[in-house]
């Protein structure tokens, strides 16, 4: 049975994880309306740059705040892009990501290994001294649980903040912000340069967890991000108390089972992507039968 | 309705439940092959190394039972089979390309599971050459390429090359032929991309520059695309070598290069000590293939008017 377990405590480290950079997805995507491709490149540039700190010595904690910083100067420059060139949303995004694609590399050098001697945020001295006695696996899932908890205690706090309603009204109703006197260029900005820091502190602890960084570990996540932010709330779609940023775990966690049930039934290879499209498409498709069924019975 | 969906999926979470236990309820050592993607050459190395397990005596089912998963070349997917491999207790994760091999030597830090690899061009730079890891290395014979090169084209100039820069095996392979070059008296115009899309321009690139020939890597966004690139260079009249036995099979005119099957079957040799208990990963040092081979393409090398000589024409075996 413990090989179920160590199963389930895998699979719900990297949902846990990888909930952070579908927080940031969630806050481009749902709240501000803003299709931001950034993220391919936002998430590897927090593993590139913890990579060559945990490289050289630095601290592994710091590392978490370095990524959150290298991500919100990412979201700075599509914000710059977008708001004061009057570059396209989408546009704005693809020029961010392409030109992280060399600067991860300019920060890194090549795709980047860690040794096992270095010390990452899961094994470092005061990780140790709180969850000493817990196997590593469990306590890659504690320590990420705290982190993705303490962000998503953050956000909801942001989002009922003069700031945060704002952010929200840019997205549902731009004309009011403007007729309230407001910005709504710097708050797009904001939203960007908190989404990403988020997207690349998720890209930090998938390198302190895998101890490497590669160039093309950011393919695909923008992807990723969306499925989890709309799995997340189909499902959550009647239940009014869940917050947003509950559900993105949720659909974080949803979508990684998903990869691992197609791991575990041990098909072909080459149907693994198919097998985790069919439930995904399963998943929506209840949620949405959900809300027929709804409305035929009312 | 809302609850079905969850039915189904604790449904489905049971079933993957099953399929977990049924693999750790037989006593049969499992060895979990994580294969980066799906390409000839790490095709190759998984026979050869399933064959180099048959050679020392061991028998699937009895022996040991494997349990193949393949990334298709997403780097978070390589991640999530090693963990799994980990959960599930493997007896030994075989690791095949770079990317999957540093997948699984994290995930096995949990259990120091030992780690097996294949088709790493630099396990030192990877930092897989120390803990219970090792494996074959398959580093570019560079300086045999070179020779074969100028002794097919004794007058040739330059060579071309195109690289994926965020491939560190070919970084480092380009740094080396641009070394060595002058000893051979050629000198290497390189060309580096970024995705797959941009090679056929780099091709155009190259060939608008006059090469006397390109010569390949073992760079997998190029080689997904070297037939469109050959197509190119065939009506430039350009030869291409390749760097190992496929390329050359599928239209390159020579290689001096390694065979993917051999390595793999060198790896599979180490895995079987270590499943059987007689050696340890830290007691074996990573290999390298010593032996290279020319393979040839009679038709290609006709169709660019090359002939065969001296050495060359007796050793090189014609691949098919």
């Amino acid at each position: 049975m413990s090989t179920f377990l160590d199963l389930m405590v895998g699979t719900l480290t990297q949902g846990l994880i990888y909930a952070l950079l579908g927080y940031g997805v969630y806050i481009t995507y749902k709240i501000l309306d803003f299709p931001d491709l950034t993220v391919d490149g936002s998430f590897p540039l927090g593993a590139a740059v913890t990579a060559v700190l945990l490289v050289n010595g630095v601290n592994p904690y710091l590392t978490l705040l370095a990524a959150l910083v290298s991500g919100a100067l990412a979201g700075l420059v599509t914000g710059l892009i977008h708001v004061r060139v009057k570059v396209r949303d989408l546009l704005a995004g693809i020029i961010t990501m392409t030109a992280l694609f060399s600067i991860n590399l300019q920060i890194a050098g090549s795709n980047l290994t860690v040794e096992r001697g270095v010390d990452t945020i899961f094994t470092a001295g005061p990780t140790m001294a709180l969850l000493g006695g817990v196997p590593l696996i469990y306590r890659k899932l504690l320590v990420s649980a705290i982190i993705v908890v303490a962000f998503k205690l953050l956000l909801d706090i942001y989002f009922k903040t003069k700031n945060g309603l704002m952010l929200r009204a840019v997205g549902d109703n731009a004309t009011l912000v403007t007729a309230l006197a407001t910005d709504k260029g710097k708050i797009k900005i904001t939203g960007l340069v908190i989404s990403n820091a988020l997207v690349a502190l998720s890209g930090c602890i998938v390198c302190h967890e895998q101890r490497s960084f590669s160039a093309t570990m950011g393919t695909g996540q923008v992807v990723f991000g969306l499925a989890t932010v709309i799995i997340g709330t189909t499902i959550f779609k009647k239940v009014g108390f869940v917050k947003g940023t509950t559900a993105v775990i949720v659909g974080s966690v949803i979508y990684k089972t998903c990869i691992q049930i197609a791991i575990s039934l041990g098909l072909p290879a080459n149907l693994l992507k198919l097998i985790t499209a069919v439930l995904f498409l399963v998943i929506l498709a209840l949620g949405n039968i959900q809300k027929g069924g709804v409305k035929k019975n009312a | 309705m809302k609850k079905t969906a969850f039915k189904f999926f604790a449904a489905a979470l049971a079933i993957a439940m099953l399929c977990a236990l049924s693999a750790c309820g037989s006593t049969v050592p499992v060895i979990g092959i994580n294969q980066y993607g799906e390409h000839a050459s790490l095709d190759n190395c998984r026979e050869g190394f399933l064959q180099g397990l048959a050679d020392a005596g061991l028998v699937e089912g009895e022996d040991y039972s494997i349990d193949y998963q393949n990334a298709g070349f997403d780097d978070t997917i390589a991640g999530q089979i090693a963990s799994n491999f980990s959960a599930n207790n493997v007896a030994i994760m075989c690791a095949i390309a770079t990317p999957s091999a540093t997948a699984c030597f994290a995930a096995a830090e949990d259990k120091d599971i030992p780690v097996i690899f294949t088709a790493i061009t630099d396990p030192v730079e990877a930092n897989l050459d120390e803990g219970n890891v090792t494996g074959t290395s398959d580093k570019l014979p560079v300086e045999a390429q070179l020779d074969l090169i100028r002794k097919l084209q004794p007058e040739a100039k330059t060579i071309g090359i195109i690289y994926t820069t965020s491939e560190p095996n070919s970084v480092s392979a380009i740094a080396e032929y641009k070394e060595k070059a002058g000893d051979y008296g050629f000198t290497i115009e390189s060309v580096g991309v970024s995705a797959q899309s941009e090679v056929t321009l780099a091709a155009d690139t190259l060939i608008s520059k006059g090469v006397d020939c390109f010569s390949n890597l073992t760079d997998n966004n190029v080689v997904g695309v070297l037939s469109s690139i050959l197509e190119k260079t065939n009506e430039a009249g350009i030869p291409v070598y390749g760097s190992e036995v496929e390329q050359v099979k599928l239209g390159c005119v020579a290689s001096a290069g390694i065979d993917y099957y051999e390595l793999g079957r060198q790896t599979g040799a180490m895995a079987a000590l270590v499943l059987s208990g007689k050696a340890t990963c830290e007691e074996l040092p990573f290999e390298t293939i010593s032996e290279y081979g020319y393979y040839i393409n009679s038709s290609a090398l006709s169709e660019m008017g090359i002939t065969l000589t001296g050495d060359v024409a007796k050793s090189a075996v014609e691949a098919k």
